[in-house]
Order: C-alpha cells, then structure tokens, then sequence
C-alpha cells in the first residue's frame, strides 16, 4: 500500500463528516476566540450596551470613553510601569540565577540530573500560599511590602524551578565536544560557558525567559499577598472587578491581554507538541 | 591567544596536583581516607561548579524550603502560648465555612479535570486530522495561554453574569431555532455567578477549562503524534471500525500522556483561587479563596491560613498518591 492511499484511507471522511467537519472547526476557533473579543469588545463599547437581558454581540458605534476614564484616572499608568518592572527584572534575575545552575546539573550523570530537577518540580507542588504566608509574614517585618525588590524576589520563587527545569533540557542539546575543543584550544572553564556554551543555548534560553516574563505579567497571588496600595495590573483588574464597573474592568484586562498575545504569537513554532514528548518518556 | 592559553593548561593541571600533595601532606598521613580531605579535594576539583550551582541552591534553600517548614511549624503553633498544638485545625475544621470551602474545592478540581481532560481530548483529536489550515487552527488554540488568568475570570464574569452574553448567546441560538416552523421556545435570562451552589462552581471549572485548553491539547497532540502509523494499519487489516481504532489502539496509547495530563492539572485544580475569588468570591469558598480571606486583613490570622494551606497540600498529595498507586498502573496494565 503506498504512502498516498494509506493517507487517503485514514482520512477518509464519511459524507455527513464532511460538512460536519469544517462547521466543527470554526465552531472551535469561535469558542477559544469569543473571550478575547468580548473583553476589546466590552471596553470599546458605549455603556448602554452592557444594560439589559441581552447584551449584543456586535456594536456598531465605538467609544475611546472608558480608556479615556482609565488612564485619566491613573488607573492604568502607575500598574502598568509596576507590572513591566517586575516582569523584566524577574526575567533578568531568574536567567542569571538558574542558567549557571542548569548548565552544571545538565552535564551531571541523568540519573543525578533527574533527581535534581524532579525535587525542583516538587517544589511546585506545595499550594503556593504555603510558601507565600511565611513568605509575606517575613517580607512585611523586613518593610518589602509595596516594593519592587519584595515582588521580584517572590516571582522568582515560582519561575526558577520551571526555569531551570527548561534550561537543563537546553543545554543538554549543547554538544559536549564543543566545549572540549575550547578547552583544548585553551578557553578557561568560564570562559567556555560565556562564549560557546551559552550562546549556542540563546534561543532556548530566549524562551524560557518569555516564560517567566509571562509568569510574572500574570502573577497575582503573590502580587495580592505583598501590596496594599502599589497594584500590579492583574490586581488592578481585581479591583474593577471589586468595586469598579465592568468598563473599566475590561479596559484594564485588554491593555493586560495586549502583549501577551504578541508573546504567545512569538512563542506558537516553540510550543511544538513534540517539545514535551521528552518530558512524558524522560 | 591560543599561545597564552595553551601554557596555562598544563600549569593549572599541577597547580591542582601540588595541592592535592599540600593536602595529603597537611592531614598527615592518608588524609585522602577521612571525611574532611575528601571533602576538601572534591571542593577543590569541582570549585567551579559549586559556584554555578550555589546561587539557585541558597536561594530554594532560604526562599521555597524555609518558608514550607515554617508554614508547617505556624499550622502547629498554638496562636495564645506559642507551644505545638493541634488548635488552628481544630478551630478550622469547626468552622462550617471551612468544611464547605473543603467540599467545593473537591467539586471544582473534579469538574475542571473532567471537562479539560474531555474536551482537550477532542480538541486534540481534531487538530490531529489533516485538514487545510491546521497550522493556523493550532495557532489560535494557543490563545488563551496568552491570556491572564484574572483576565479569564473577568470575560467569565461577563459571560455568565446577569445580562451577560451567555444569553445573549442563547437568545440568539432561540432566535434561530424559532425560525422553524411550528417551534416557539421562549428563553428565560439565567445568572450563574452569583446563584450559589454547583452551577457557580460550574462557572470556575469552564474558565479553568478555556484557560488550560493549549496545555492540556499540547500533551494530547504529542501523545498522539508519538502512535506509530502501522498499529493502525494492523488495527485496519484486523478489521477495526473507527470507534474501535479509538477505544483499542489509540485511548490505551494515550494513557500515559492522560496520566500526565491529569497529574499536572489536578496540582492546578485543586490549588485554584483567582478564578475562584473572581467568579465564587462572594458566594462559594474554595480552600484558596478561603486561605486568602484568613491571612489578609481583616482577618489576618496567619496561624488558621497556615494551617488550611497545609490541608490543601495533604488533599493535593492524597490524590496524586493514590491516583499514581491505584490508576495509573491499572491503565498501564491494561494498554
């Protein structure tokens, strides 16, 4: 049987499966997609059209009004410098702390290495607010709360063992020959690692760090437990949700969503369903 | 440059063997043997490695492990006299509030695992079929990765809310369905976030579920690109029909990735909070939502929310235990 009719007979489709089929699909692509679009749609729109039983799915005039409102009200400016802060200081902070480390757990014994990453891991598993309570007990004694320093170092508790697991995978790719033939042509052991090592690394070091920066942009449980007045974005978010309107929620919530999109834009031809096939069989 | 460096090798190689010799010599006799020289020539020989390594390790040490011991030591820790005591969970579990956040929050992990891991599954098996502009599908399947999970719970608040567009939604769907002849079905406007009860808490497990959606069709989609071609062609020369291609052959396959699917997840569903204070926040507690209320003012009693954290980890730890003892091996077993 040749390639060509092997295809043809797994996919071949029953006549109610072909029109069923394509309606399936766009179904599908509408349901992902509707929430992203009502939350541009909500905070574009005249606020008549959020009254009543039925809120219409399409409007027709659109108003700048409530990003006017938000950014006028200094709702949005102060979160958004915050939240952009945090997200690249963590990112910067939590490369440089696990990438040294990955490279040496990735030239261990696997046996050694997976341990090492697994204990990682499990620290992933511990609800974070029993890491954060005592976590934001002893920031609040040290005066952290409200401060950058204090929200950065609580997003690198949950980004570096994720980092650092990424990272392990990454320069296990680097060949180990590589970094003997520096050795021979003289490089020192630093040496090396700055200059062969992790540049042939870079673009999944480029990654992870995407990760992690997305990580922090989200983050709020930790973000919720270390401020009372300095809000990130996400916590901003809340706060129309608390006690503001649904306007000015779904404002908030789209300049939040904006660069995320782009990120995962980005991120889609790294997000291969064949990456995590290693983690299933390791 | 290779001229200076290439010298510097072999220096570096007897600079080490001198002070292998120095600590031979320093210990008198064998010092190679005791615990101390060994461990000073392992420091010695991997120097630079122990210092690649140190920053991660101190900060897991001081910032992840530290804090998890004393939350431990805080749930146990009478909040009057200080001593070790039983009282914070006493005082929880007397609390009907409590027992109902315990309830709910089994509830929401068992619906939210439920649909994700269904319709990730079909999800998946859709986006697995060769059809034109699959690369695209997948693509926007990615989205709600890229989208805050306080941002879900906001559009969900829009959504299921009174006046929200879920009947917006099904007032048109009544609109299009009326339009056959003989049909006159009349929609009542319903709103789940604030009724209370299952259908609140069903809000939280959909939201979860679009949120997750890439994750879990990213760990279906690798399992089923990793079934090799030919199972299915025995599967056809056998005579499968399509429904037992997917009960035989592709299911059993898929389990291990299932496992790790619901592993992964669980850890999440159980541990949900910001979905949950968006959606639930005023009507139904979860334990994350409940942990939250204890710890910051008002309230701010960190011995109680400790002590609730703790019980969330043992309920996390029940399950996965006895999902990877009782499950997990039986799936296998049978594939």
């Amino acid at each position: 049987m040749s390639v060509a009719e092997r295809t043809l007979r797994r996919d071949r489709l029953d006549p109610l499966l072909k029109v069923a089929f394509p309606l399936w699909v766009v179904g599908t692509v509408l349901l992902v997609l509707f929430p992203v679009y009502l939350i541009f749609l909500v905070s574009f729109a005249p606020g008549s059209a959020l009254f009543g039983d039925r809120p219409p799915l399409v409007i027709t005039g659109v108003t700048l009004q409530w990003w006017e409102r938000v950014i006028e009200g200094g709702q949005l400016v102060a979160p958004l410098i915050k939240s952009l802060t945090v997200a690249t200081l963590t990112t910067l902070l939590a490369i440089l702390i696990a990438a040294p480390a990955a490279y040496v757990v990735s030239r261990l014994r696997p046996a050694l290495a997976y341990t090492i990453v697994l204990i990682l891991l499990v620290t992933r598993m511990f609800p974070e607010f029993t890491i954060g309570i005592s976590v934001a007990t002893w920031f609040a004694r040290f005066g952290l709360i409200d401060t950058y320093l204090g929200l950065i170092l609580a997003h690198l508790i949950g980004s570096l063992p994720f980092i650092a697991w990424i990272l392990v995978g990454t320069f296990e790719t680097v060949p180990r020959e590589l970094e003997e033939a520096a050795q021979i042509d003289g490089a020192s052991k630093l040496g090396t690692l700055v200059r062969v090592v992790f540049p042939l690394a870079a673009p999944g070091i480029a990654v992870a760090s995407l990760f992690v920066w997305l990580y922090s942009w989200n983050e709020f449980l930790y973000a919720r437990l270390l401020t009372t007045n300095q809000n990130t974005l996400p916590l901003q978010v809340f706060q129309a949700i608390d006690r503001g309107t649904l306007q000015q929620m779904a404002t908030v919530a789209a300049v939040l969503t904006l660069p995320i999109l782009l990120v995962v834009y980005f991120l889609q031809r790294y997000l291969r369903p064949g990456a995590l096939t290693g983690a299933v069989k390791g | 440059m290779p001229g200076d460096t290439g010298t510097r090798q072999p220096e570096e190689i007897a600079s080490r063997g001198r002070a292998e010799v120095a600590v031979a010599t320093a210990g008198g006799g064998p010092s190679q043997e005791t615990l101390r020289g060994r461990l000073i020539d392992w420091f010695r020989a991997h120097q630079f490695e122990v210092w690649l390594t140190l920053p991660l390790v101190a900060y897991v040490l001081v910032l992840t492990i530290t804090p998890i011991i004393n939350t431990f030591r805080i749930s146990f820790t009478d909040p009057q006299q200080g001593g070790s005591s039983l009282e914070n969970y006493q005082r929880i579990f007397g609390g009907g509030v409590f027992r109902s956040a315990v309830v709910n929050t089994v509830i929401v992990a068992a619906m939210s695992l439920v649909l994700e891991l269904g319709v990730g599954l079909i999800v998946a098996l859709t986006l697995h079929a060769s059809f034109r502009g699959r690369g695209f599908v997948r693509t926007i399947t990615l989205v709600p990765l890229g989208v805050p999970t306080i941002v879900a719970g906001a559009v969900m608040l829009l959504i299921f809310a009174r006046s929200g567009y879920l009947n917006s939604i099904i007032f048109l769907i009544q609109d299009i369905v009326n339009l056959l002849p003989g049909v006159d079905w009349q929609y009542q406007p319903i709103s789940l976030t604030v009724s209370g009860g299952v259908s609140t808490l069903f809000t939280v497990a959909i939201a979860d579920m679009w949120k997750v959606l890439p994750i879990v069709v990213l760990i279906f989609l690798a399992g089923l690109q990793s079934i090799p071609e030919d199972i299915y062609e025995a599967a056809d020369i056998d005579g499968a029909t399509k429904w037992q291609r997917f009960w035989r052959v592709t299911f059993p396959l898929l389990i291990p990735y299932m496992t790790m699917a619901i592993i992964l997840r669980a850890i999440d569903a159980f541990r949900i909070y910001e979905l949950a204070l968006v959606l639930a926040g005023g009507v139904e507690p979860v334990l994350g939502t409940y942990i939250a209320d204890r710890y910051l003012p008002p309230t701010s009693d960190e011995f109680t929310s400790s002590a609730a954290s703790i019980v969330l980890f043992g309920i996390i730890m029940v399950f996965i235990i006895s999902y990877l003892k009782f499950v997990a091996p039986r799936g296998r077993a049978e594939a």
